[in-house]
């Protein structure tokens, strides 16, 4: 029982010198921000000083504890809380290749590879709001809700190691977001490290403000650094450890959950198929005419939001946007939180790829953080879905999808 | 060294005053909420789409609802289990209960019940009675899930971790359709009725924190019971359960402003 605690308080010291060496430093270091959208959803407005004081308090204390736990963006940390094994998921070496700025080694191999690659768009904290963000349509992806579409496993469930790697290497075609397929093995997978690591912190992040949302009295500290006498310090970092073991754990389980695809029944796209796919598709099971619309343009439901959006407010987030405009949070979704639109079947460009097999997995699993949902459990088969697959693949190769070129626009040479 | 031990003596006497785990027998909670002030009247919604079915019956926004006599209803009442403390026993009798599926309806374009409480395990059946899809998007921070429902659907979910707040359900297809999920590792928790009505049978005996919550007003922290203003900080209070007893919280007022915004 000594022992044990002994180590507990090895723990709390380690974390606390972290979080003072990485606070203390004074110098214009890069630094992740806190979610300061969910922040104020989660705590809403204070009703007097002392209450906006003692919040204060508790989100400068957050901030801490998140800087001790994860480092910051020149000088990472992987969280080191004894009994998890947190090396398959957040490897500390590929981790630091793409941390930090941007620079090469002495073997000429690249360092800061994200600052490089990717924060332009995604941001430094990953929370899809560079400073390019606000011109692109979709936005970027907002890493810290820990949700990404284009995966191989069912909702709920992380994407795969290979999954963040192919959208990184193939792109995702009709947005911003280019292929890096030029980059070596070992870059593409330091990369998919630090997008988990950025994504594992903000989770972390908002569970941690959950925590000191519903479970702290107001005003109390997660972690007090002048107060170690107390049993409170020992819950709380139970607290904080549990919050980090259940993201990490969730990252870690992925690869056990992919989706096993069965593979297409003979004549699976022929002409019966299709026709079979088309009856699907208005019909009342699969029900896809209702969002993607009659004439498969995404013109059915056109009112609804992503879940990054959502979280403005569920129902009129331009509405509440200024709120936060006010509270100084400049994020594109904030400027301009546009409804979700379900796409447009016709143009043959698929945003998590044009391949049957990427095709079954939206239509099989749903995706993430949006309306789409996951194929009924019954009443429709694996048959019924490949069929699906064929008529969504033929769409673009109806006539009325290639309208011919009317001769008055074009230009005529002088 | 001794302040080590000091420490481990604090956390043995802690654990011995905090610890209900030498308890014995099983006590009552009731009470019943009122909305203090003119009640609204709920809203009605429109159907934008199905009319067929869903402009069938009339539909009401359901986030804020008083009955009659003012009692206040889907007020959200549960035993809270922080870190580190011990789960409450659970009564013989409601053993069997968990074994029994919750079911979470999609009725004539709502959910029924609008507020389901689900223990960690129990399988709820989330389905579908329209003859229009739904989707019931559920976004528990631990287990989102969005399964398509077509009618007459019938699917058995379970939700393995427990959620600190209730979980909102959805419909994208119907987007004025909303509902909660209460899902906790215990049986202890209920909602008030049509009434404002609650109780919780056969809690083990020893002192709990309550937790207390509405889906307009968050949190319950300000509330008046026998005309006392009360102070429940984020909505909880430690309540004594007594064997045999039935401890009755009267009447307890929460004040219009709660619930605006």
């Amino acid at each position: 029982m000594q022992c044990l605690v002994m180590l507990r308080f090895r723990t709390l010291a380690v974390l606390f010198t972290m979080a003072l060496v990485a606070v203390g430093c004074d110098s214009p270091k890069a630094e992740f921000h806190l979610d300061r959208v969910f922040l104020h959803k989660t705590f809403g407005e204070p009703e007097s000083r002392e209450e906006a004081d003692s919040l204060r308090n508790q989100v400068q204390n957050l901030k801490e504890v998140m800087v001790g736990l994860f480092g910051n963006p020149d000088e990472p940390h992987v969280p080191q809380l004894t009994d998890l094994d947190t090396t398959t998921v957040l490897d500390v070496g590929l981790i630091e290749m793409a941390a930090g700025r941007v620079a090469s080694d002495e073997a000429g191999r690249g360092r800061g590879l994200y600052r490089e690659h990717c924060a332009h768009c995604h941001g430094v904290s990953g929370d899809g709001a560079g400073p390019t963000a606000a011109f692109l349509n979709p936005y970027p992806r907002d890493f810290r809700m820990g949700k990404f579409k284009f995966k191989s496993t069912p909702l709920g469930v992380k994407p795969t190691h290979d999954d963040l790697r192919k959208t990184i290497i193939d792109g995702i075609p009709d947005t911003a977001m280019p292929s890096f397929r030029l980059l070596d093995d070992d870059e593409v997978d330091s990369l998919v490290h630090y997008v988990r690591y950025l994504a594992i912190r903000g989770e972390v992040e908002r569970r941690l403000v959950m925590e000191v949302m519903t479970e702290l009295d107001t005003g109390d500290l997660i972690l007090d650094p002048e107060d170690r006498s107390n049993a409170l310090v020992e819950e709380n970092l139970e607290l904080v450890k549990g919050a980090v073991a259940t993201v990490v754990g969730q990252w870690a389980n992925a690869a056990s959950q992919v989706t096993e695809i069965p593979s297409p029944p003979d004549q699976w796209d022929s002409h019966d198929s299709v026709q079979r796919g088309r009856d699907l598709f208005f019909g009342s099971v699969a029900n896809c005419v209702k969002c993607h619309g009659q004439l498969a343009l995404g013109d059915g439901e056109t009112g609804d939001f992503d879940d990054w959006i959502k979280e403005i407010d569920e129902k009129d987030p331009a509405s509440k946007a200024p709120d936060f405009l006010a509270l100084g949070v400049v994020e594109p979704r904030l400027l301009d939180p546009r409804p979700i639109r379900p796409r447009n079947l016709r143009t043959g460009v698929f945003r998590g790829g044009r391949r049957p097999v990427d095709l079954y997995l939206r239509i099989k699993n749903g995706i993430e953080g949006t309306p789409m949902p996951a194929a009924p459990a019954s009443g429709l088969s694996e048959d019924d879905i490949w069929s699906i697959v064929a008529y969504v693949r033929s769409l673009p190769q109806e006539p009325i999808s290639r309208p011919e070129v009317q001769v008055e626009y074009t230009r005529e040479r002088l | 060294m001794r302040q080590v031990f000091s420490f481990v003596f604090t956390l043995v006497a802690v654990c011995l005053i905090a610890g209900p785990a030498y308890s014995q027998g099983w006590g009552n909670l009731k009470g019943r909420f009122v909305y203090d002030g003119k009640a609204p009247a709920p809203q009605p919604i429109t159907p934008t789409k199905d009319q067929e079915v869903c402009g069938k019956t009339k539909l009401v926004d359901e986030s804020l609802l008083v009955g009659t006599n003012g009692g206040l209803q889907n007020v959200v009442v549960f035993i809270s289990v922080g870190p580190g403390d011990k789960a409450p026993a659970v009564h013989p009798d409601l053993k069997k209960a968990a074994s029994e599926p919750v079911v979470f309806d999609n009725a004539q374009c709502r959910f029924s019940p609008h507020i389901a409480l689900v223990q960690t395990g129990q399988t709820v059946n989330l389905t579908n009675s329209d003859a229009v899809a739904h989707n019931t998007k559920v976004d528990a921070f631990n287990q989102p899930i969005n399964p398509l429902l077509p009618p007459g659907a019938k699917l058995a979910q379970k939700f393995t971790a427990e959620e600190r707040l209730p979980a909102k359900a959805s419909c994208s297809i119907h987007p004025w359709m909303t509902g909660w999920l209460v899902i906790k590792s215990h049986p202890y928790m209920a909602v008030t009725d049509e009434n404002g009505e609650f109780e919780i049978k056969n809690i083990p005996a020893g002192t709990w924190t309550f937790q207390f919550w509405h889906e307009k007003a968050g949190y319950l922290d300000s509330v008046t019971i026998n005309s006392k203003a009360t102070t429940w900080k984020r909505g909880r209070v430690d309540l004594d359960i007594k064997d045999k007893a039935s401890l009755n919280l009267g009447d307890v007022k929460v004040a219009a402003s709660a619930f605006e915004g």
